[in-house]
């Protein structure tokens, strides 16, 4: 169930973002500092408010059954979950880049395989982005959903290319994975439950107000 | 030896049986639901569950439904929803009678979406519909039923729930004024609930503009407070739109009318609120309960879903969500169901004593312990348990922990029993 009356309840994604998450939560006044103690709670109550620390792709989760007021979470989640939720605010950080990568040596082939429309094997985290990228060009792929290390499927041929994440490319360059393309790039976004948003507005809304956009990283 | 159940033996995906205690609930709330939409003047349709696909033409509504073939090899649907059923009927059988058409409803609908995320795919509804009057009187007067109806339900506005108060017209005229351009897109956005991407979009109009686009969705306060509409007025004013203005005219309208119905005080207003239909064309509104992520009703105005249908016809309505109105329900006081047990002749004399003084009563002809009769009291969520003792006198039981039994004369079992009975819909 909800949180108390009167206490509002955050859903933080640990992971990549939970240090900026903290950061944007604590400029808007959020006491954090239990969130820094690192015992593995899940749960934080503070000051007039209660943390919640769960996965990041939970973060909508949470969010959309009003198990949370508002969370923290990145576009790219948003965009496979496709939650009801209302997304309030680009937070700028946890900037990345949802890509479409092939080993080095086959990237040409599986480019021209894609121009041709053949079918190419796609392995991802994201199997509904991966879908809405092919279709919106008119091109087939058989998506292979996985829940990790994605850059190991083309290496030992279970895919032909790769829809994922990446922020730096470190990853890609270790594993010899070449970008054949940028399918959307992603930020952390402020979310908020449907109703909490409108039956806690003056809270929700000036809680965002105090949110530090970090303006540079806006891509 | 235990066998697992075949899985053609399970409900489908998102459907369920319904048991008392809490069909007993889901009942008497649609009979409650009933009672106040009939005192206000609606009548009762019930339409078929399958409907020709082309009758419902929104898209989400339409991915959303259950689709199958006729001996005839069309296409029909499971009613995704109720309203556009509704706009067929009256356009079908309702050509030759005077408007507006106050006509109710407490039906099923059937959805696939969402399945696969824990939702139902059946779901209860009751709701209303007034097709023929444009009058902002009959937004108001729909929206003042539903705060009736969770009243009467034992909800308290604003502690216990909130109707979210939008005008479609306003914001869409803004746009159409401002940035005819890129209009579909934002409301598209906005629809989605995506405010990062109205941001965005608004950043190609001129900054006078662009201060309305990113402003207006973002105006959300209690209609009892005139701010939000004074500051939606500013944005409108500052750039000449007429009809948006006009939009919020019928807006402040609505409010004037919801004053005289005493429903103000559970109404928030939300401009940025437009509705997940392309149908609504002004009004529109959701109700939320105090913890609870979802809404518990949505409603508004469709001007021209009516066309469709051969029948040029305005109308405004909504739908409650049953099943999560329930969960947001105050908790009831004890059941006033009585187990009878046993007692033979005196038994079922005792039982149509009680049952003519309105006490429902589970009579067993089986002669049980104490504890079984507890046992089966307690399965059947019965409140008492009731033995027939001498000369009209019985012994009646609560099934609540730690409650003594007592002797009485039958006669005074039904005031005992009614008067600790204290349902929300009694």
């Amino acid at each position: 169930m909800r949180a108390q009356d009167g206490i509002l309840r955050v859903a933080v994604p640990k992971g990549a973002i939970f240090e900026d998450a903290l950061r944007s939560l604590s400029a808007a006044g959020l006491p954090v500092g239990v969130l820094r103690e690192n015992d593995r709670r899940l749960l934080y109550p503070a000051e007039g408010v209660e943390f919640v620390i769960c996965r990041p792709t939970d973060v909508p989760v949470y969010v959309e059954y009003g198990a949370a007021d508002i969370g923290i979470v990145g576009k790219d989640v948003l965009e496979e979950g496709q939650p009801n939720v209302v997304e309030l605010m680009d937070l700028g950080t946890g900037w990345c880049q949802m890509i479409l990568a092939a080993p080095s040596e086959r990237a040409e082939g599986v480019r021209e395989a894609i121009r041709h429309a053949e079918v190419v094997r796609v392995a991802t985290k994201y199997p509904r982005t991966a879908r809405a990228y092919f279709e919106g060009m008119g091109r087939q792929a058989e998506i292979i959903a996985l829940h990790g290390s994605i850059e190991l499927a083309p290496l030992v041929g279970l895919a032909d290319c790769i829809v994922d994440l990446t922020a730096t490319g470190t990853t890609l360059r270790e594993n010899d994975l070449t970008v054949l393309d940028e399918i959307s790039t992603s930020t952390a976004r402020l979310i908020a439950n449907r109703g909490s948003y409108r039956l806690r507005n003056a809270e929700v809304a000036a809680l965002a107000g105090r949110m530090q956009r970090d303006e540079a990283r806006i891509g | 030896m235990d066998r697992v159940t075949p899985r053609k033996f399970a409900t489908t995906p998102g459907t369920r049986d319904v048991l008392p205690p809490e069909s007993t609930r889901l009942v008497e709330v649609q009979a409650r639901i009933r009672e106040r939409f009939r005192l206000f003047g609606f009548g009762e349709v019930l339409t078929p569950a399958l409907e020709y696909s082309e009758v419902i033409e929104e898209p989400r509504l339409r991915d959303a439904s259950f689709k199958l073939f006729d001996p005839d090899n069309q296409m029909v649907m499971l009613r995704p929803e109720m309203t556009t059923p509704i706009a067929r009927l009256v356009s079908q059988r309702l050509r030759n009678s005077p408007p507006p058409h106050k006509l109710s409803y407490v039906l099923p609908v059937y959805r696939r979406a969402d399945v696969g995320r824990g939702r139902s795919a059946e779901l209860y509804q009751a709701g209303v519909e007034v097709v023929g009057s444009r009058s902002a009187q009959e937004d108001a007067a729909t929206i003042a039923l539903l705060v009736d109806v969770l009243g009467s339900l034992g909800l308290r506005a604003p502690e216990n729930f909130a109707v979210v108060l939008g005008q479609t017209a306003f914001y869409e005229a803004y746009l159409r004024h401002v940035a005819p351009e890129t209009a579909p897109e934002v409301l598209r956005a906005l629809a989605a609930k995506d405010l990062v991407a109205v941001d965005n979009l608004a950043a190609g109009s001129s900054r006078e503009a662009a201060l309305g686009v990113r402003g207006i969705p973002r105006l959300v306060g209690p209609a009892s407070d005139g701010a939000v509409l004074e500051e939606a007025a500013r944005f409108a004013e500052r750039v000449g739109a007429s009809e948006a203005l006009a939009a919020l005219e019928n807006l402040r309208e609505i409010l004037r009318h919801l004053e005289a119905h005493e429903a103000l005080g559970a109404v928030i207003l939300d401009l940025g609120l437009i509705g997940r239909h392309n149908y609504y064309t002004g009004a529109v509104y959701e109700a939320y309960a105090a913890g609870l992520g979802f809404t518990i009703a949505n409603g508004g105005r469709y001007d021209n879903l009516l066309e469709r249908f051969g029948q040029d016809l305005p109308a405004t309505g909504f739908a409650i969500y049953l099943e999560r109105l329930l969960s947001v329900l105050p908790e009831e006081g004890p059941s006033d169901l009585v187990v009878l047990v046993g007692g033979g002749v005196e038994g079922a004399e005792n039982a149509g004593i009680l049952r003519a003084s309105g006490v429902p009563v589970l009579h067993l002809c089986e002669e049980l312990s104490p504890a079984e009769a507890l046992r089966y009291a307690r399965s059947v969520e019965a409140g008492w348990v009731l033995y027939s003792g001498a000369e009209g006198s019985v012994e009646l039981a609560p099934v609540r922990e730690g409650a003594e039994p007592e002797a009485l004369p039958v006669g005074e079992v039904a005031g005992r029993v009614m008067g600790e009975a204290r349902g929300v819909v009694r």
